[in-house]
This record gives structure tokens, sequence and C-alpha cells, in this order.
């Protein structure tokens, strides 16, 4: 089966399909029209979009007939006692059998049991005892990342901006932050909280036990004992601290791939986000093949000069061999990569800014 | 009797391609919450969204009741979305 991309956007989403070379992409009509897709994915034919209207709010979409007709989710608004209102859905996350999740903001988590039609929100999280030391990032503070052990339904790691790292064990029940070593260079009394952290984009790798990675707006990190400790890696080549996506390889452990913007290193007490526009005038991707040891460029492909954006959900990998890499930009590009950053290729132009790219063998 | 509801093209969508219903409604508020498309209309407070606009034969009912604006039962309600956003 080929392979396609989701790709949300400000208006609407779009379905990328590839051939098996993954080198020669076809663009659908949009789907979702008038809607902001902050994310979509898959998941056992099931299409599910986290599509925001400035208007209308926030809602989780569901179509199991390939987007022809599509089903809001329930339960989705946050309880008075909490003192907050739901403002933006931000990223849909299968779990096993029939529970998906959903991160929101402010800082909100809910769990369906009925495959997304119904949600509850995850009071555990939303009234964290860390709440009042958390912040909001320049989108708000939002609930991006969530990823679910492979083989442990009750294990699940949440990154928050800006929040932190968070860990359940027991499928959601109680959270424990887990941001040791990880910065936030921004605060003038506490570089390094327990809590508060701006993390851009968490990822699980699905083999190899422990390991996660971390793009923050505070550098890059990597994590091999479950998020105990985190290792800060962009002194090792990258040409800087800032930036929003990063992707992994499910075969490679030591594989990774970020887009920095900016030119600032937290290493000499320099604070990212000023800029939010590609390091070096140029569409850079960086690799690191040592587990963040060392960085790469692996732009073969991408435009020079060029000053784009890359949002934290505008980045993905398959689970071919090789791995696939695919990104989109704010300009409306998407990005693919069939070799593991070897050669780029420009899949699409021309789509509204894009929020997320999933891929799906669907 | 029944008032009739117009929606706009994305709530349409939302509710499966239809732009006008009949319901049964003392109010604004009931007519509005008989729709399918209820939960784009509301928070979760209950409160009307803030950039949902409701006429009723044509006035803004925020020049009479606001959504609580009582209905004989021959009106026609639109629901408008403000014009706003990029």
């Amino acid at each position: 089966m080929a392979p396609s991309i989701l790709v949300g956007t400000r208006k609407g989403l779009f379905v990328l399909r590839g051939d098996e070379d993954r080198r020669e992409w076809t663009v659908e009509e949009p789907m979702l029209s008038g809607w902001e897709v902050f994310h979509a994915t898959e998941h056992d034919g099931t299409l599910f979009a986290a599509a925001n209207n400035f208007v209308y709010g926030a809602t989780v979409q569901r179509s199991t007939d390939g987007g022809k007709t599509w089903e809001r989710s329930e339960g989705l608004g946050l309880p008075e006692e909490t003192g907050l209102t739901l403002e933006k859905a931000w990223h849909v996350e299968p779990g096993h059998g029939d529970t998906v999740w959903l991160g929101a903001a402010p800082g909100a988590l809910f769990r369906s049991d009925d495959r997304g039609a119904n949600f509850e929100p995850v009071m555990s999280l939303i009234q964290h005892e860390t709440r009042d030391r958390w912040n909001p990032g320049a989108g708000g503070m939002c609930t991006h990342s969530i990823q679910v052990h492979p083989t442990e339904p009750d294990t699940i790691y949440i990154g928050i901006s800006a929040a932190g790292v968070f860990l359940s064990e027991d499928g959601g029940q109680t959270w424990a932050p887990k941001n040791k070593g990880t910065a936030a260079d921004f605060s003038e009394d506490d570089r390094f909280p327990e809590v508060g952290q701006c993390v851009h984009k968490v990822l699980l790798h699905p083999d190899q036990e422990g390991r996660l990675w971390q793009q923050n707006h505070c550098g890059v990190y990597r994590t091999d004992d479950k998020g105990e400790n985190w290792e800060r890696l962009e002194d090792n080549g990258l040409p800087s601290s800032f930036g929003f996506p990063i992707a992994i390889n499910h075969l490679k452990p030591d594989q990774a791939f970020v887009i920095p913007e900016d030119s600032v290193r937290g290493s000499e007490g320099e604070v990212g986000g000023g800029d939010r526009v590609t390091t070096g005038g140029r569409l850079g991707v960086y690799r690191t093949d040592d587990g963040g040891q060392s960085w790469e460029l692996a732009s073969n492909g991408l435009p020079d000069p060029a000053w784009v954006e890359v949002l934290r959900e505008g980045m993905a990998s398959d689970r071919r061999d090789p791995v696939g890499i695919y990104f989109g930009t704010k300009s409306g590009s998407i990005f693919v990569s069939p070799d593991e950053g070897g050669e780029w290729i420009e899949a699409a132009r021309h789509l509204p800014a894009v929020l997320s790219v999933e891929v799906a063998e669907w | 009797m029944a008032v009739t509801v117009r929606v706009p093209g994305l709530l349409a969508d939302q509710a499966g391609g239809r732009k006008e219903f009949e319901v049964e409604a003392a109010d604004v508020r009931g007519a509005l919450e008989a729709l399918p498309v209820r939960d784009l209309l509301f928070d979760e407070r209950g409160e009307l969204r803030p950039l949902v606009n409701v006429y009723v034969d044509r006035e803004d009912v925020r020049g009479r009741d606001g959504i609580e604006t009582a209905l004989s039962g021959s009106e026609t309600i639109r629901v408008v979305a403000a014009i706003a956003g990029g």
C-alpha cells in the first residue's frame, strides 16, 4: 500500500498520495474546509482531526469513510470547577484498543474509550499540583505531544508548552514531571525548574526502552531513562538551540532530525524565539546518527536561500525501510525524503500554511 | 408553530449539508439548542460563542433580549458568523 501524508493546514485537511518510491505525489481536494486543522492522523481506517474555528471553537472530527463524511466528538469542554474553558484542540493520539487521547489548550488532556466518539477531561492533569507554575507559550498553553508506550497501555508521556514533560504509568491517574536537565533559559531565577519548560515536541522511541527525544524552546535533548535525566545536545553541531519539530527513525534509535530556527545558543546565555525562521537563510534539516553526539546538515534538495517556518506538528516519519521523513512549511510546501535525509523532494507547494504532517499507510 | 433557522455554509456542512431547520422553541436559545450544531454555537458553559451573531426577522437579537428573546412561532432566525479573521 502506498503511503499517504495527512496535512493539517490553516484552511482544511489535505491528503497527499504517493507512489511506492515516495517520489511522486498527488494532492487531493481539501476536506474540512473552513477549519484550521491543527493535527490529523489515521488509525485502523478512521481519520481523526483536531480542527478549530475562530467562531465555532475547538472540535475533534472523525471520518470512517475516507473523509467523505465527518462526525464531531462529544464531551469537549472543561468543567466549571477548573476555571478554564477549552481554547483549541491540538493533537489526537490513538492509544491501545478503543482509547484515544486529545491534547488541548489550555494545558488540557482528554481521554476517549470509544474510539473518539466521546471524550472526558483528564482532571489529574488539568488540576495538576504544579499547574500554578505553568506558563503559556506563544501559541497558547498547548498539550501538543502525547506518546503512548507501544506495549504498555498505561504508560503515556505528554509535552506541554510551557509546563514541560510529564509521565503517567497508571493510565493517566497520576502524572510526574520529567524535566530534570531541560533548561528554561528565559527564567530569571531558576533555569532548571521542576516544571515550566517550553517543550516544543517530545517523541518516544518505539523500540529503545526509555529513550525519548525532545525539541525544546531551549535546546535539543535526549533521555535514555524515561525522562529521569535529559542530555542537552545542540552544542554538538546544531546552529541554534531553537526549533519546533523533531523526527526519529524507528529502525535506528540513534537517528533524529531537527529543523533549527533563529541563531541563538543557550550555552551562550541566549534565548531563542525572536526570529522563528530557519537558521542561516536556508531550509536546513539537521540529522544525527549517533544519538545527538554530532549533527550534520542533511538538506540535499531543500531550498537555499529560504526563510521558512516549520511548526511543531509539521514533521513526521514513516515505518518503512529506509525510513521516510516528511515535513511541511508555513509557506505551504511539503518536503519528503525517501532515504532518511539523503535527498529531499518537494511533494507539494502552494498549500495553505501547514500546521501538521502525519504519515499513514491508508 | 415552528420557527425557521438558517445557518451558514460551514455549519450546514457540519449538519450533513442542511442549511435550514424548522424547530419548535419558545425563545431564540431554545431554537439554537434544537440544532444538531448546537455544540458549535454554545461553549461548555452554555454561553453563545462571542463571534456568533443571531438575527430574528433581520433584527440583531442584541437589540432585544439576546438569545432569551421570546418567539411567537413564525419567525426566521439567521445565524451569521462575525466577519473577522484571515
